[in-house]
């Protein structure tokens, strides 16, 4: 669980200005760990978007659980470049990282950020902080061809010591937006794509 | 005869040698040259031997290459399994490229909405687009919208909402597919990543295999950059093509240590720089005339041709060797020519007249070589009867004069001319042959052309890795038409599942399993619902998901397009990557069509072939088809020899009339070849179609012995330099069969090891037999 604590920064106080170091010293959390998340996925397909929500588990530092509780049930199991999709009365599915590689980056970012491994997510993103210890957001640019074809940035808002946020913004289609934790307990059973946009970014409603 | 001057002479001779290159220019240019092993076969006359030759030749079997690449990461490793595949389906030579990639794009636009009458999927649920099944369709793809999944999902669920296209690209996985890792295929323990490739040129297309082999060698250097990765290459293909390049290397050394050896010993036997190069002047108008026969009466001119007629280098010295040690000073050239003309002649008409009954083989490489052989011969013996003589020195030093030759001959004189010890040895020979435990015929095809056997074993582990199909049997059946067939191994399905599931094979692959029969697509068809019916479940399952109204048009339009089209026939998947499954299996000629079974992991052959006995199949065991092959044509070859040793005799008989001399110049060729089968047979060699080749040649050498001994001259010099020639020409026959010997590769081996042992007992034979009486000898002046 990520606790929204005060800011027991070393230097300064929560309006002085958010740098990587800090963020990821606050940010990182062993495993095993687990928290709640809304997801808000729109396609052209669909009347409305589809609302998302279940739990982000990390078993162990190399597997990532995402576990979908409503309004369907599934598990998705990341481990190794590989995905593995179960749902109750059928057999899974698995396919490689490789072909769905705006996952691979939620799953790089997330786990780097959980870890506190700025090494790791330097390796894969060009990192860029922006806004103060209380209200800050990170901005990720993949630095993998293949990767940054399919997504243009991925973008982390937080406040304080806790990650509110992860908005992948693809090269074409919609934004998906993630809330975590006290941002998914913040959105309602109804909640519309600017609300979501609002809570994301953390303006004032 | 006019005698001319030096100057002219020495002319004439480079005007010759110009004419040659002139000759060998042309001869480049125009000549094919071709590796094709079938040429050496005759024709195909059982169902089982026409497939062999086929299959050899033509078959995907003869036609995949396996590839292995190992030493680095697994994601390094599938990056560059990736771009190898990319690589090789550019270059166009390659029909077929797997690696593990879901080759969704592989199957062209027009040709998606037949996805519901290829697939099985209607076979067992009936009623997978209709009602409540439709309804958990929709819903399930709306679940895979939120997974991760969902990039890959969305373009493709307006048109194929129940995901059809995924499961037939699953479903033409070959059966024993590896293991995919980072998307790609890798061996058991994830070490090496693994392609396929089937090339377009016949497996027996060394030129065309050579050229896919160097592509993929240059599109792994490219995709490697610099890793430590290796590649590993398997395959029929790959092994003809080393064996090629094994095959020129060991000819080019052999070459240059013959023609070094040759000019050597001219010139030690004759102490003249000039005569090595009057020397080389018939052998190289007879072997550039042989070739430019070969390449005008024949399409293309087969390599091991090529490799045999080179030896006749061996043969055709004898003649202007001959010319050179009867030359002596005060006598022309043209004269001693003469001389010898008739004892050379026959030499020449017997050695022809056997190489001419190779035209009865019906052996297209074997006709090749007969022509080859006589153009050559003959156009050297004409050479040297005609256009030499005016081209030497006349105040040659005479050999006779040699007193080391002297003491030679007087050693020959006195040797006894055993009768009874050579009975006992041709009795022992003969007794040798028929008891020698090895079997007497090699009918492998395969050991002709061997594999060593690290790559042999590369070859089993790669393909028991990609699950490819046994290259040994396939099961065979026939029928009236492709409909006909398709039905039949539609039917066979379930009895292959069953020896799948008891082990007796690993797996198969057949032709409907891409195409299946106008009769099961036009079933599926049928289950399909009208467009009405549709649009109204459909209408139902939409509204009981979050989806959009109008989202499915492409889906229905799609299924009214499978429900009213045309089924799906070979025809219609030509230019597309399916043509290369469907094509290597189903094979259509006038009056009918054969479907294959392609087999892989054959563990209970027997099992497999009473499995097929019931459906009307067979069976087919390739390399029995082939030694039954190679059996059956024996027997014509044989048959020619004995021709050959009848019209020989004749020959020898009108030209030398009186029994007892035919009967000795026969004798030692007929002893000799029974000596050098002894020996074979006694050192456990198995004997092959080259052997009998070689059998022919040592005889037409042992002919020229026996003859120039028997007619050695009525004076003693004439008799030295007979001598003198004869030993020259034995010995530089022995080099270069005896350096054919030590090859590796078995047909040069074989034809070297026969003629030079044929050679060593012809000679010795024809001391020990065709001498004169001694009562001729002694009138030595």
């Amino acid at each position: 669980m990520l606790a929204i604590g005060p800011g027991w920064a070393d230097q300064g106080g929560l309006d002085s200005p958010a740098d990587a170091a800090w963020i990821l010293s606050k940010l990182a959390r062993p495993a095993p760990m687990q928290t709640g998340f809304v997801e808000l996925r729109g396609s052209r397909l669909l009347k409305t978007p589809l609302r998302i929500e279940g739990l982000y588990r990390r078993p162990d530092a190399a597997t990532l659980v995402r576990e979908v509780r409503a309004p369907y049930a599934e598990t998705v199991t990341i481990r190794s470049g590989e995905v593995v999709i179960a749902r109750p009365g059928k057999s899974p599915r698995r396919f490689s990282l490789s072909r769905a590689p705006e996952f691979g980056a939620l799953q790089a970012s997330f786990g780097a950020l959980l870890t506190g491994d700025r090494a790791l997510l330097e390796k894969h993103y060009r990192v860029s902080v922006a806004g103060t210890r209380q209200q800050w957001r990170m901005q990720l640019l993949p630095r993998d061809a293949a990767l940054a074809a399919k997504v243009r940035e991925v973008m982390l808002h937080g406040r304080g010591a806790e990650l509110r946020c992860i908005a992948t913004h693809a090269v074409q289609g919609e934004a998906q937006r993630t809330l975590l934790a006290g941002a998914a307990r913040a959105a309602g059973p109804t909640v519309t794509a600017a609300t979501l946009e609002r809570i994301c970014t953390g303006a004032p409603a | 005869m006019r005698l001319l001057s030096a100057p002219a002479r020495l002319a004439l001779a480079l005007s010759w040698l110009a004419a040659l290159l002139l000759l060998a220019w042309w001869v480049g240019g125009t000549l094919q040259l071709g590796g094709d092993l079938r040429r050496f076969m005759p024709q195909p006359r059982t169902p089982a031997q026409k497939l062999l030759i086929d299959e050899l030749g033509e078959g995907p079997g003869s036609r995949l290459l396996l590839i292995g690449v190992s030493g680095d990461t697994p994601q390094a490793l599938a990056a560059q399994s990736r771009a190898l595949r990319d690589a090789l389906r550019a270059s166009g030579e390659f029909g077929l490229v797997a690696n593990g990639e879901a080759g969704l794009e592989a199957i062209p636009q027009r040709l998606r909405p037949y996805r519901y009458l290829l697939s099985d999927t209607l076979d067992t649920r009936p009623d997978s687009l209709t009602g409540a099944a439709l309804t958990e369709t929709l819903q399930s793809r709306v679940q895979d919208l939120g997974s991760p999944a969902a990039a890959l999902i969305e373009p493709l669920v307006a048109s194929d909402p129940t995901l059809e296209m995924l499961q037939l690209a699953e479903r033409w996985e070959p059966a024993q597919a590896p293991q995919r890792l980072h998307g790609v295929w890798f061996d058991r323990a994830g070490k090496q990543a693994l392609l396929a490739a089937q090339t377009h040129a016949a497996g027996f297309d060394p030129r065309g295999q050579q050229s896919a082999v160097d592509g993929i060698a240059r599109a792994f250097a490219h995709a490697r950059g610099s890793s430590p990765a290796r590649m590993e290459l398997s395959g029929p293909g790959a092994f003809s093509v080393e064996i090629g390049a094994r095959t020129e290397r060991e000819a080019q050394w052999i070459g240059a240590v013959d023609s070094i050896g040759l000019i050597l010993l001219l010139f030690v036997a004759y102490r003249s720089w000039k005569i090595p190069l009057f020397g080389l002047l018939p052998l190289a108008s007879a072997g550039l005339v042989g070739l430019g026969a070969v390449a005008a009466l024949f399409d293309g001119v087969h390599g091991i041709t090529v490799a045999f007629g080179f030896t006749l280098i061996g043969v055709a010295q004898d003649y202007p060797i001959h010319l050179f040690s009867h030359q002596r000073p005060g006598v022309s050239a043209q004269a001693v020519v003469r001389a010898l003309w008739r004892t050379l002649a026959t030499g020449v008409i017997a050695t022809c007249i056997a190489y001419l009954t190779f035209f009865v083989s019906g052996v297209d490489g074997l006709r090749q070589l007969a022509v080859f052989t006589i153009a050559g011969l003959a156009t050297a013996a004409l050479a040297t009867r005609y256009l030499l003589p005016p081209l030497l020195d006349p105040d040659m030093r005479d050999v006779a004069d040699s007193p080391r030759l002297a003491r030679i001959w007087a050693w020959f004189e006195q040797m006894p001319r055993p009768r009874a010890a050579l009975a006992a040895l041709v009795l022992a020979a003969v007794a040798v042959i028929a008891l020698a435990p090895a079997q007497f015929w090699q009918n492998d095809l395969a050991k002709l052309t061997p594999v060593p056997a690290d790559a042999m074993a590369r070859d089993t582990r790669l393909r028991r890795e990609l699950g490819a199909p046994d290259v040994r049997h396939v099961m065979v059946l026939e029928g009236r038409d492709i409909e006909a067939v398709l039905r039949a191994t539609e039917r066979m399905a379930p009895a292959l599942d069953t020896l799948v599931s008891s082990g007796a094979i690993a797996g198969y692959d057949f032709a409907a399993r891409y195409l299946p029969s106008t009769q099961l697509q036009r079933a599926r068809q049928s289950r399909l619902s009208g467009a009405t019916t549709l649009r109204r479940d459909l209408d139902v399952a939409i509204a009981q998901t979050p989806f959009e109204a109008d989202v499915f048009e492409p889906f229905l339009a799609d299924v009214e397009s499978a429900r009213t089209a045309r089924p799906l026939s070979a025809r219609d998947l030509r230019g597309t990557p399916l043509a290369a499954s469907v094509e290597g299996l189903l094979l259509e000629r006038a009056g009918g069509a054969t479907a294959l079974v392609s087999l892989s992991g054959i563990k209970d052959p027997a099992a497999v072939a009473r499995a097929a006995r019931q459906y009307g199949a067979q069976l087919l065991d390739l390399k029995q088809a082939s030694e039954s092959l190679v059996a059956a044509y024996r027997q014509r070859v044989l048959a020619a020899l004995a021709l050959a040793a009848v019209l020989l005799a004749a020959t020898v008989w009108i030209s030398l009339r009186k029994p007892a001399r035919v009967v000795r110049v026969l004798l030692p060729m007929a002893i000799t070849t029974v000596l050098v089968l002894a020996v074979l047979r006694g050192l456990g060699v198995e004997l092959t179609l080259f052997h009998l080749v070689a059998l022919i040649l040592a005889a037409g050498l042992g002919l020229d012995y026996a003859l120039f001994f028997e007619h050695a001259g009525d004076e003693r010099r004439d008799q030295l330099r007979t001598l003198h020639g004869l030993i020259v020409c034995s010995l530089i026959t022995l080099l270069v069969f005896s350096l054919l010997a030590l090859s590796s590769i078995p047909v040069l081996r074989a034809i070297g090891s026969t003629v030079a042992l044929g050679v060593v007992c012809n000679f010795v034979l024809a001391v020990l037999i065709s001498r004169a009486p001694a009562a001729r000898t002694t009138h030595a002046t």
